[in-house]
C-alpha cells in the first residue's frame, strides 16, 4: 500500500496573532503543531501499513519551518516526506492549496489511499479533501470514522452523517477525510526521532512541480478575507441579593432580556 | 465572637481531607487578614480551645483533620500581595491560602491584580513583566493545595528530583504563634547557634527554643521537625505539619523555566531491568527533571479505566507487554542539548536491557500534558477503586506509603514491597518518585480482612524503612495517621524533645492537635 497523508501546521493555540495587512494568520514556527485531525490521518495510515505493508508519505504546503512538524510525523511512523514551499504559495485558499498539493501528489507518484484530516483547527473549512479529490479525478469519502477493511483494491469505511453512520465500498486509489476520534495518535519513540532525522525529506517549490503560479498563492486564491479578528470574550457576573423572591423576580428579568 | 461560627452541618465538608478521614469540631472560623488570626487565635487561647489549621483539605494524612475543637480554615486568603526581585530572581509575597494552581497560572501568564501593590512591587512587576518565562517548581500532583498548606507539609511532586522540595523555594514566612504572638522570618537572616535558636517576636520576645538532637535521615523527607546545627530558623516552621505556628503570609522564589521540557515514558518488561536503568539514569545525565515510576497494576488500572471511562478514553493504548514504567523529564536551554540527553537517555536504557521502540517521548505541550495525565491518572484510579470498594465496607480506606529511603536500598526496599504483598496476598498499585527511591506503594484493600492485614504490613515496612535510615514520610507530612510511624523512625527519645519544643511556642499544646505526636505523647492537655 502507497499512503499518502496531507497534513497541516497549525497554531498551537487559540491565543492566534493575525497580520493586520493581508489579515491571513501569522505562523510563528514554535508555537504550532500538527493540525490534531492531520495527527489522527496519520495514526490511521501508520496502522494500516504497519498491518498491510507499505509505504506512508506526509505531505504539506507550508513555510520552511513545518520541515520541524514533518520529520515530528516521520518519528510517528511516516516514511517519507515532501514539503511544498514557495513565496508564490503563500496567502493561498482552499482552492488554491488543493491545487498545489495535487500536483505534489502527482511528483509523489503512484499512490493507493489519501488520507486528510477531515478539517483543520484554523481554517474550519474541511473543504482541502474534497478539492484535492477533485483534482485528482478519484473518489473520496468524508467524516470517516472507521476503515473496517483495506487492501489494496478497495476501502471499506464508516462515514459519520446526521444521526448515525454510513458504511461506503470505495475502489482505490481513494481519498478519505478522517473525523478525530478514527485514532489516537502515538508519540513517538526514541527509535522513531532517531529514524526521523535521517529520513528522506524532500522540499519541492513552485518549480519543482511545475506549478501555474497564476493558480497558486494569493493569485490563486478567489476567496478574500474581508476580516479577521480574535474574538473578545465578555463574560460579566450579577450578584443578586435580597430573599428568595426577589432573587427569583430579579433572575427572571434577566432571563428575559436574553430571550 | 463575631469570627467563630459555631459548628453547624452546612460545614460537614470541613470535616475531612483527602486521606478520607472525618472528624468533628465545635466551631470555625474563615479569617480573611492577619489581624483576624491573631485575634481569633488570642480568644481560642484564653478559652483553652484546641484549633486544626485548614487550607483546601487536599493532604493525605489528616493533618487538617479536626478532632474537637476549632477549626481555622485560612482558604479566604488568597491574595497575591507584591513581588520583589534580587539580581538573579523574582520573589511573590502570597497569603497562605492561594491555591497553587491559580498561582501557576498567574506566573505564567504574568496577570497579578496589582492594585493594592506598593511600588517597588510595582516597579518589580514590571520587570517581570519583561522576563523570560519564569516557574515556581513545586508540583505535587494535587495541584489545588493551598501553599499554606505545602509549606506546612513540605510538599514537593515530580519535579523535585531536580529543584527540591517546597522548603527551598520559601525565601520568608510570617507566623502567629499560638497566644497570637507574631514571628517574622527571612531566610538567611536568623540561625541556631548549634542546637539552640533563638527567635524574637515581633513586640520583641525572645523566645530560646532547645532543638532536639535527632540528626535527620539522608533522603527525601518531610517526617517530624527540621532540625540540624546552625539551621536556618525559617526551615524549623518549614514542614513542622502547623504545630508550631499559623502561617500569616509567606514569600516563595520563583525560578527560570527551562526553554525546553520533554517528557520520556520507558517501558520495560521487568522491574529489575526498570531499577537498572534509574541506577544508570540518575546523577548520570544532566537535565533529569523528575523520574517517576509505574508499576504494572499501576499500568492495569490505566487501561482499565480507558476501556471504562471517556476522561480516559484520550490516553493513548500502553500495550500489554509493557510492565512498568519509568518517565522521565528533561529540562534544558536549547533543543540540541535536549535532543542529546534524550539518547543519553536511550543509550542508558538499552544498557539496562530495555529497547528504544518501547518509549513515548513527550516534545511539545500537548504531548507533555499527555503524559502528565497519564501520570496523575493512576491516583485518580486507585482512589476510584477504592472509593467503590467503600461501599460495601465503610472501613475499607487506601494505604498508601509515602517513605523513602537512601540510594544504596532503592533495589532492598523494592523486594521488602514485593515480598509483603505476595506473603500477605495484598492487591497493590505502585508508582512514584523512584528517583529519590520514594514509592507511593498502595495497598487496595478488598474487604476490611485485608484492610487489617495491610495496616500491620504498614507498620512492619515504616519499622524496616527507620532501619535502613529512611523516612516514614517523604512529602505528605506526618499528620494524624502517620504519627505513630514518627516515634518508629526517630525513637521515643526524640519524639519527647520535639513535644518539648512544641510545648515552648504553644505551652498549651492547642496547635493542630495531634498532627505529629499520638495523643499520649503531646498535642494533649
Amino acid at each position: 500500500m502507497k499512503i499518502i497523508v496531507c497534513m497541516k501546521q497549525v497554531p498551537s493555540s487559540n491565543d492566534v496573532h493575525l497580520d493586520p495587512v493581508t489579515n491571513t494568520i501569522i505562523r510563528d514556527g514554535n508555537k504550532s503543531i500538527i493540525n490534531p485531525f492531520d495527527s489522527s490521518a496519520l495514526e490511521q495510515a501508520v496502522e494500516i501499513k504497519e498491518r498491510l505493508g507499505g509505504e506512508v508519505t506526509v505531505l504539506s504546503m507550508g513555510i520552511p519551518d513545518t520541515q520541524r512538524l514533518l520529520r515530528d510525523a516521520l518519528s510517528r511512523g511516516c516514511d517519507k516526506a515532501v514539503l511544498l514551499s514557495d513565496s508564490a504559495f503563500a496567502g493561498s485558499d482552499t482552492l488554491a492549496t488543493a491545487y498545489t498539493l495535487g500536483l505534489g501528489v502527482k511528483k509523489i507518484g503512484k499512490f493507493d489511499l489519501i488520507l486528510c484530516g477531515k478539517m483543520a483547527v484554523d481554517g474550519d473549512t474541511a473543504q482541502i479533501g474534497p478539492e484535492l479529490a477533485e483534482n485528482l479525478n478519484i473518489p473520496h469519502v468524508t467524516d470517516v470514522d472507521e476503515v473496517i477493511f483495506v487492501n489494496d483494491k478497495e476501502i471499506i469505511c464508516s462515514k459519520l452523517i446526521d444521526g448515525g453512520s454510513q458504511i461506503l465500498n470505495v475502489p482505490l486509489p481513494a481519498l478519505i477525510t478522517v473525523v478525530k476520534d478514527i485514532k489516537i495518535p502515538r508519540l513517538p519513540s526514541i527509535k522513531g526521532i532517531r529514524f526521523s532525522q535521517t529520513a528522506s525529506l524532500e522540499i519541492l517549490t513552485a518549480q519543482d512541480i511545475s506549478a501555474d503560479i497564476t493558480k497558486t498563492g494569493l493569485n490563486g486564491s478567489p476567496t478574500q478575507v474581508v476580516k479577521t479578528f480574535t474574538p473578545v470574550q465578555e463574560n460579566t457576573s450579577v450578584e443578586f441579593k435580597g430573599n428568595a423572591k426577589k432573587i427569583a423576580k430579579q433572575i427572571a428579568s434577566v432571563l428575559g432580556e436574553v430571550l | 465572637m463575631e469570627l467563630i461560627k459555631p459548628f453547624s452541618d452546612e460545614y460537614m465538608d470541613y470535616l475531612r481531607d483527602e486521606s478520607r478521614t472525618v472528624g468533628y469540631a465545635d466551631s470555625i472560623s474563615f479569617p480573611k487578614t492577619e489581624e483576624e488570626i491573631v485575634s481569633i487565635l488570642k480568644y481560642l487561647y484564653q478559652n483553652n480551645t484546641a484549633i486544626t489549621v485548614q487550607g483546601a483539605r487536599t493532604g493525605l494524612v489528616a493533618a487538617a483533620v479536626p478532632f474537637g475543637g476549632h477549626i481555622l480554615n485560612i482558604s479566604k486568603m488568597d491574595k497575591i500581595l507584591g513581588c520583589r526581585k534580587d539580581q538573579k530572581n523574582f520573589y511573590l509575597t502570597i497569603e497562605p491560602g492561594v491555591i497553587l494552581m491559580e498561582l501557576n497560572k498567574k506566573i505564567s501568564s504574568k496577570k497579578f491584580d496589582t492594585t493594592s501593590w506598593n511600588e517597588i512591587s510595582l516597579e518589580a512587576y514590571n520587570s517581570f513583566l519583561s522576563s523570560p518565562p519564569m516557574f515556581f517548581t513545586p508540583d505535587p500532583t494535587e495541584n489545588t493545595a493551598t501553599l499554606g498548606g505545602m509549606v506546612a507539609c513540605n510538599a514537593s511532586g515530580a519535579r523535585s528530583f531536580m529543584y527540591g522540595a517546597t522548603r527551598n523555594h520559601i525565601t520568608a514566612i510570617r507566623l502567629a504563634l499560638a497566644d497570637g504572638r507574631i514571628v517574622s522570618l527571612k531566610r538567611g537572616e536568623t540561625f541556631a547557634n548549634l542546637r539552640t535558636l533563638t527567635i524574637t517576636t515581633q513586640n520583641g520576645d525572645n523566645i530560646t527554643l532547645d532543638l532536639p538532637k535527632y540528626e535527620m535521615p539522608n533522603t527525601k523527607n518531610a517526617s517530624g521537625y527540621f532540625v540540624k546545627d546552625n539551621m536556618d530558623a525559617i526551615d524549623l516552621f518549614i514542614g513542622s505539619d502547623s504545630t508550631l505556628g499559623v502561617i500569616t503570609e509567606l514569600e516563595i522564589a520563583l525560578t527560570p523555566l527551562p526553554p525546553h521540557i520533554w517528557g520520556i515514558s520507558c517501558f520495560f518488561e521487568s522491574e529489575i531491568k526498570a531499577i537498572k536503568f534509574v541506577q544508570l539514569v540518575r546523577y548520570k545525565i544532566e537535565g533529569v527533571a523528575a523520574m517517576e515510576y509505574f508499576d504494572q497494576t499501576a499500568l492495569n488500572l490505566l487501561r482499565n479505566q480507558k476501556e471504562s471511562g471517556t476522561a480516559f478514553a484520550q490516553l493513548p493504548d500502553v500495550p500489554y507487554n509493557y510492565n512498568c514504567c519509568v518517565y522521565i523529564e528533561l529540562h534544558a536551554n536549547t533543543e540540541e542539548s535536549i535532543e542529546g540527553k534524550m539518547f543519553e537517555v536511550g543509550e542508558k536504557m538499552e544498557l539496562a536491557g530495555g529497547n528504544l521502540d518501547d518509549t513515548w517521548v513527550a516534545r511539545n505541550e500537548n504531548d507533555i500534558d499527555c503524559l502528565h495525565f497519564l501520570r496523575h491518572a493512576a491516583p485518580e484510579s486507585a482512589n476510584m477503586i477504592i472509593d467503590q470498594r467503600k461501599k460495601t465496607d465503610p472501613m475499607i480506606t487506601k494505604l498508601g506509603t509515602d517513605m523513602s529511603v537512601p540510594d544504596q536500598f532503592l533495589e532492598e526496599v523494592f523486594d521488602l514491597y514485593r515480598s509483603g504483598l505476595e506473603e500477605n496476598n495484598l492487591e497493590s498499585a505502585t508508582w512514584g518518585h523512584i528517583g529519590n527511591n520514594h514509592l507511593h506503594v498502595n495497598i487496595l484493600p478488598r474487604d476490611s480482612e485485608d484492610y487489617k492485614t495491610g495496616t500491620i504490613l504498614y507498620s512492619i515496612w515504616a519499622d524496616e524503612i527507620a532501619k535502613m535510615g529512611g523516612a516514614i514520610s517523604a512529602e505528605h507530612g506526618v499528620g494524624k495517621l502517620k504519627s505513630y510511624f514518627l516515634e518508629v523512625m526517630y525513637g521515643s527519645e526524640s519524639i519527647e524533645q520535639m513535644t518539648a519544643l512544641k510545648y515552648q511556642l504553644d505551652p498549651k499544646g492547642l496547635l493542630s492537635k495531634g498532627n505529629l505526636f499520638t495523643p499520649k505523647k503531646g498535642g494533649e492537655n
